[in-house]
């Protein structure tokens, strides 16, 4: 029964997405029931598979087992996924144009499917499989408007991911080589030289999948992809595969000295950098983006600090509000027709909305008692346990998200001067679907403030069966002040309108662009790339083949000689050895032998014959010298037959 | 049972150069079933072969044919040659189906790739060396005239030197054939002897030469970089269906030859010069990729990608016959990927050769830059070509995946650095394919294609099993391990018998 809980699990979306993406537009209101029936269903089996913590096995090949199961720290996880991905395909059915929105909505269903065998992969195989699985339908999802740039785009953010795919298929590896199997649990068995390779492919893989830098522009690439798409792989799947791997593998790779430091320290950067894109980034959908980055940045410095329980736990917090914040920016863009923030201030316009939105942004911004304020403030506590300035650095990486939280709010749905552009019946597609979604996420997001109560810390503890960082006192204050004055700044910019549109300053650009790290990329390592497949392509038309061009010319040029040399010497021989029967027949004819005459004369005949045979076997033609050849061939067979 | 499916599609193809009066359609008719047979009869011997059974070769069929010099038709299977053979027979029976333009001479057509199945059957189950010999070589007089008749372009040019290449190959492998069978007594050239007996063990430069000679003969057929110019040429001009053959079978005989002959006749030698072979795969894998996406041209693009996915399975190859006795399971499981990866490549690159065949019979055009928005205009080609695309990059659930990880985990037990920097590979692969999906399907549609059709009822038909096989092989592959891991698993702990 179990194990049925876990096939359904990861079955019963995928397959139900392909059906619904196979059959098309044709189908009507199926769409919305087929879609939502099978992700409420997933979320079902989901809860029950949190709870039962069943596990299951198939045989692969000789010696390979692939198992799923549910670990520890699966549980909150495989929940979050189906809720996520119910809330926001109950958006999705409302967004976008109506033509291809069957193939958008089954992709989406079919991702958390996917999405659920990674969480559910007890073995590196079976990760391996469904980390490329997330990673192509996310492809896929983005490339969908195939007519415009989107699958230049999508392309881009496949190949930065497959970098770091390419990490798992190194730690796949190290682990054979290591334990003879490819289960998560045996890496614990690992040491040594080994378990540094795994731990190098697991960070790749994980750096690369969370966006953390250097990788981190490819969610900027992911933006071309519509919203819905950007609220999944944000909150709940693609991105969240990189952190969750990580804290799942952290009691393992702990045994390697640098795994905690190094983890930390791409955590702690791209937290900051992230932080500071998103706090000039004029645009809605990349500001959310960057703090993406951010936050996953936030989970490595958990886990780096020994703690993974506290980045599963923000990793909830930050998939409730993150899905809301993307659906939000979708209404908002739908609603002003514009991506920037600049063109937005919607407050008077959708109210709801910007209700709704608020519950998100003041969880982005870590505000008590919001459950995302919680889960920060362990962060907090993580990096502090690991080094105070570890914890100062995520308290100023909170201020930052504090800022652009509110940037995101005041911009986006502040309340603009009365009657601004366009009255309030302008429609935004689906926006009953969208408000209802939101409602769910920010109602989730207020449920989750229970783990501000012993209570609720102890089901944290209990969930994720670990341990969670100690507190110290200052934490709660000092993140409460860098909050409010955060809060604060914003909101004297926005007096002053300066909030959306950062000074024109050249170098805030190229910080809202993800500091050019994308172009940097390019120019060092795309374009050269590109430009040694072309010059390996010419090399080898012009000189590889070239060599046996040469070899070729070489021959014939060899047989020309050769045939040459057969007209002057071979067969000036035989004309030669012609002569000499004649004139030898000259001499014996005048010594007057005559009875030996015939034979002579017919010696004679025949030697000038084969001179003239010899002649005509030089004639040019391939074919003829290939027959040669291989006669010649069989010859030498059957001299090194004799020689034996 | 072997020998009527080599000899049924001989004897056809017989039948079609004598059958003057013979329509179109009926020659079509005949050759369909005379090319589905071996695959029925193949599946028949799949059922009847025993994965738990004695290795090497099951089901011999034996009959004396130069008895003084040891000759004999012999022929039998193991879990290897019985895959490779069930490839073959099904690419065929694909391309023969696949509609080309015919040039008002189908007979002849057909007759000749009747003629070149039963000889591709025959260098899979022939388990005489001489035998082998014999069809490898046939098999290039196939598709020479293939290309040459049916091709287009400068198809006679790329047909000689297909061929002149090859055939020069072959006759150095030649000469390595004999330094094994002269040390045989009595002189056989059954295979089951020389692999019980290992002619040249210890037997220094002599061992060495004749390795060289036979490796040189396969690498050109393979093909490894620097021997693989013969390639690009022969496909770019080659009849689509041709080159699903040429790339889906004959690319093959290299690396299963490698098997059959190196790798299990002269242990000793090949492990000593193993490390050679896994620069020149490595190599070839790197090098054919960063070639392949350097090119513009569709179909040469897709060639080169064959010479990087080949490098695989040599690479495969090579760990296996490493180390003597070490790291047994890692090299069984290369052996293992390796030979899912001529499976797997047989079964996408025909499929990708076939559709680069659709682009040429609807277009006359092989130049990437020319084509864009076409899954508006050809979504049933589109979704063909991505997945077979998506394969060829080894994206998991799919072939190609099933291959490559098995060959990169097995590597990395021996060789790390080696795998680290195969993976370069898989990169680039990825990149080329994907801009490669890109420049053809999406974007926008220029004028000229608005009359671009999508895939007919027979291509479609004909690509249904081929990309079904390499579904099913990425999500379901225990079947196809089981058939091939019994046999690898022989072949490499053999090496520590000694």
């Amino acid at each position: 029964m179990a194990d049925v809980a876990l096939l359904a699990l990861v079955a019963l979306p995928v397959l139900s997405g392909l059906v619904l993406w196979a059959r098309g537009d044709r189908q009507g209101p199926v769409l919305a029931v087929g879609a939502l029936v099978s992700l409420a269903l997933t979320l079902g089996v989901a809860v029950l598979a949190a709870v039962e913590q069943p596990e299951a096995s198939l045989r692969w090949g000789a010696g390979i087992t692939l198992r799923v199961e549910v670990a520890d720290l699966a549980r909150a996880p495989i929940v979050l996924v189906a809720f996520v991905g119910l809330a926001v395909v109950a958006y999705a059915l409302g967004y976008g144009e109506e033509r291809g929105r069957a193939r958008r909505v089954g992709l989406r269903v079919a991702v958390v499917g996917t999405m659920e065998l990674l969480l559910l992969a007890g073995d590196l195989l079976t990760l391996l499989m469904a980390w490329e699985l997330v990673g192509l339908l996310s492809w896929g999802l983005i490339a969908h408007h195939w007519r415009g740039g989107a699958p230049a785009q999508a392309g881009q953010a496949f190949l930065a991911t497959r970098v770091g795919d390419l990490g798992l298929f190194l730690a796949a590896g190290a682990a054979f080589a290591a334990t003879g199997t490819f289960d998560l649990a045996a890496l614990s068995e690992a040491d040594g030289g080994l378990l540094t390779v795994v731990a190098v492919g697991i960070l790749l893989a994980a750096a690369a999948k969370s966006a953390q830098v250097p990788f981190s522009p490819w969610l900027f690439s992911a933006m071309a992809g519509p919203t819905p798409a950007s609220a999944l792989l944000h909150s709940a799947t693609m991105v969240a595969a990189g952190a969750y791997l990580l804290a799942r593998l952290q009691p393992a790779l702990d045994g390697v000295g640098w795994f905690g430091p190094l983890t930390i320290g791409i955590g702690l950067v791209t937290a900051l950098a992230g932080g500071l894109v998103a706090v000039v980034q004029p645009e809605a959908k990349k500001l959310l983006a960057a703090s993406t980055s951010a936050h996953y940045g936030l989970m490595f410095v958990a886990v780096g600090a020994g703690y993974p329980a506290v980045a599963i736990a923000h990793l909830v917090a930050h998939g409730l509000f993150k899905a809301l914040l993307f659906i939000s920016a979708g209404v908002a863009i739908d609603a002003s027709g514009t991506t920037g923030l600049a063109g937005m201030r919607l407050g008077r316009r959708l109210p709801t909305v910007a209700g709704l939105t608020a519950v998100g942004t003041l969880a982005l911004a870590a505000a008590p008692p919001l459950g995302g304020a919680w889960t920060k403030e362990q962060v907090v506590a993580a990096g502090t346990h690991a080094a105070p300035w570890v914890g100062g650095l995520v308290v100023a990486a909170g201020a930052l998200s504090a800022f652009y939280a509110a940037r995101f709010q005041l911009v986006a749905y502040g309340r603009g001067p009365q009657g601004r552009d366009g009255s309030p019946d302008t429609r935004v597609g689906g926006l009953r679907t969208a408000t209802g979604a939101m409602a769910v996420l920010a109602g989730a997001g207020v449920l989750l403030g229970l783990v501000w109560t012993p209570w609720g810390e102890e089901r944290v503890r209990q969930i994720t069966a670990s341990s969670l960082p100690p507190t110290e006192a200052w934490e709660v204050p000092a993140s409460l002040v860098a909050l409010v004055l955060a809060v604060y700044a914003a909101v004297l910019l926005d007096r002053s309108d300066r909030l959306a549109v950062s000074s024109p300053a050249v170098g805030w650009a190229r910080v809202g662009r993800w500091f050019d790290l994308a172009l940097i990329v390019e120019v060092a390592v795309v374009d050269p790339a590109l430009a040694l497949a072309r010059g390996a392509a010419r090399f080898d038309d012009r000189v590889v083949d070239a060599g046996v061009r040469v070899v070729t010319a070489g021959g014939t040029g060899l047989s020309r000689l050769l045939a040459r040399g057969d007209d002057r010497v071979v067969d000036a021989g035989v004309r030669g050895a012609a002569r000499l029967g004649v004139w030898t027949a000259g001499i014996l004819d005048r010594v007057g032998e005559v009875s030996f005459d015939g034979v002579v004369e017919g010696v004679a005949r025949m030697t000038g014959a084969a001179g003239r045979d010899g002649r005509r076997l030089q004639t040019g033609q391939t074919h003829q010298y290939y027959a040669g050849l291989a006669v010649g061939f069989v010859v030498l067979v059957l001299v090194t037959l004799a020689w034996r | 049972m072997l020998t009527a499916a080599i000899l049924i599609p001989a004897l056809a193809a017989a039948a079609l150069v004598l059958g003057r009066s013979w329509s179109e359609s009926a020659t079509r008719i005949i050759a369909v079933a005379a090319s589905a047979m071996p695959l029925a009869l193949l599946v028949g011997m799949w059922i009847r072969y025993d994965t738990g059974g004695p290795q090497p070769f099951q089901l011999v069929e034996e009959t004396d044919w130069i008895p003084t010099l040891g000759v004999g038709w012999r022929l039998g299977v193991d879990g290897i040659s019985l895959a490779l053979a069930l490839l073959a027979a099904l690419v065929f029976v694909v391309a023969i189906t696949y509609p080309v333009e015919l040039r008002g001479r189908h007979r002849q057509y057909r007759a000749w790739f009747l003629f070149l199945e039963a000889v591709s059957l025959g260098v899979f189950l022939s388990i005489d060396l001489l035998l082998f010999y014999v069809f490898f070589d046939l098999s290039l007089v196939g598709m020479y005239f293939l290309i040459g008749r049916w091709g287009h372009g400068e198809a006679r040019a790329a047909a000689l030197k297909f061929f002149l290449y090859t055939l020069a190959g072959s006759l150095v492998m030649l000469l390595g054939f004999l330094a094994l069978y002269l040390q045989t007594d009595p002189l056989t050239f059954d295979m089951r002897v020389l692999i019980a007996e290992q002619p040249l063990a210890g037997r220094g430069a002599t061992a060495g030469l004749a390795l060289l000679a036979i490796l040189v003969g396969l690498a050109v057929k393979t093909p490894l970089v620097p021997v693989h110019t013969w390639l690009p040429p022969a496909h770019v001009n080659a009849p689509g269906p041709a080159s699903a053959v040429l790339a889906g079978v004959l690319l093959k005989m290299g690396t299963f030859g490698m098997i059959r002959i190196p790798l299990s006749m002269m242990r000793d030698t090949f492990e000593t010069y193993a490390p050679v072979l896994v620069g020149v795969a490595l190599l070839s894998i790197i090098y054919g990729a960063l070639v392949a996406l350097g090119q513009t041209d569709l179909k040469r693009r897709i060639a080169y990608t064959s010479i990087n996915h080949m490098g695989y399975a040599v690479l495969g190859i090579a760990v296996a016959g490493s180390l003597g006795s070490g790291e047994e399971a890692g090299r069984r499981l290369a052996l293992t990927g390796a030979t899912v990866e001529m499976v797997a490549h047989g079964l996408i690159t025909g499929a990708l050769f076939l559709v680069a065949g659709s682009f040429w019979t609807r277009t006359q055009d092989y130049d990437m830059g020319h084509y864009g928005g076409l899954a508006g205009q050809a979504p049933r080609l589109t979704g063909a070509a991505t997945l077979a695309a998506f394969a060829s990059l080894g994206l998991p659930g799919l072939a190609g995946f099933v291959a490559e990880f098995q060959i990169f985990v097995g590597t990395f037990s021996v060789y790390p650095w080696v795998a680290a920097a195969a993976l370069l590979g898989v990169l680039i692969t990825a990149a080329l394919f994907l801009q490669m999906v890109q420049k053809l399907f999406f974007g926008d549609l220029p004028d000229r294609l608005r009359g671009f059709v999508d895939l007919g009822r027979r291509e479609a038909l004909a690509l249904v099993p081929l990309l079904a096989l390499v579904v099913i092989i990425g999500i379901w592959p225990t079947w196809l391990l089981d058939l091939l891991t019994p046999t690898s698993e022989a072949i490499v702990s053999a090496f520590g018998a000694r």
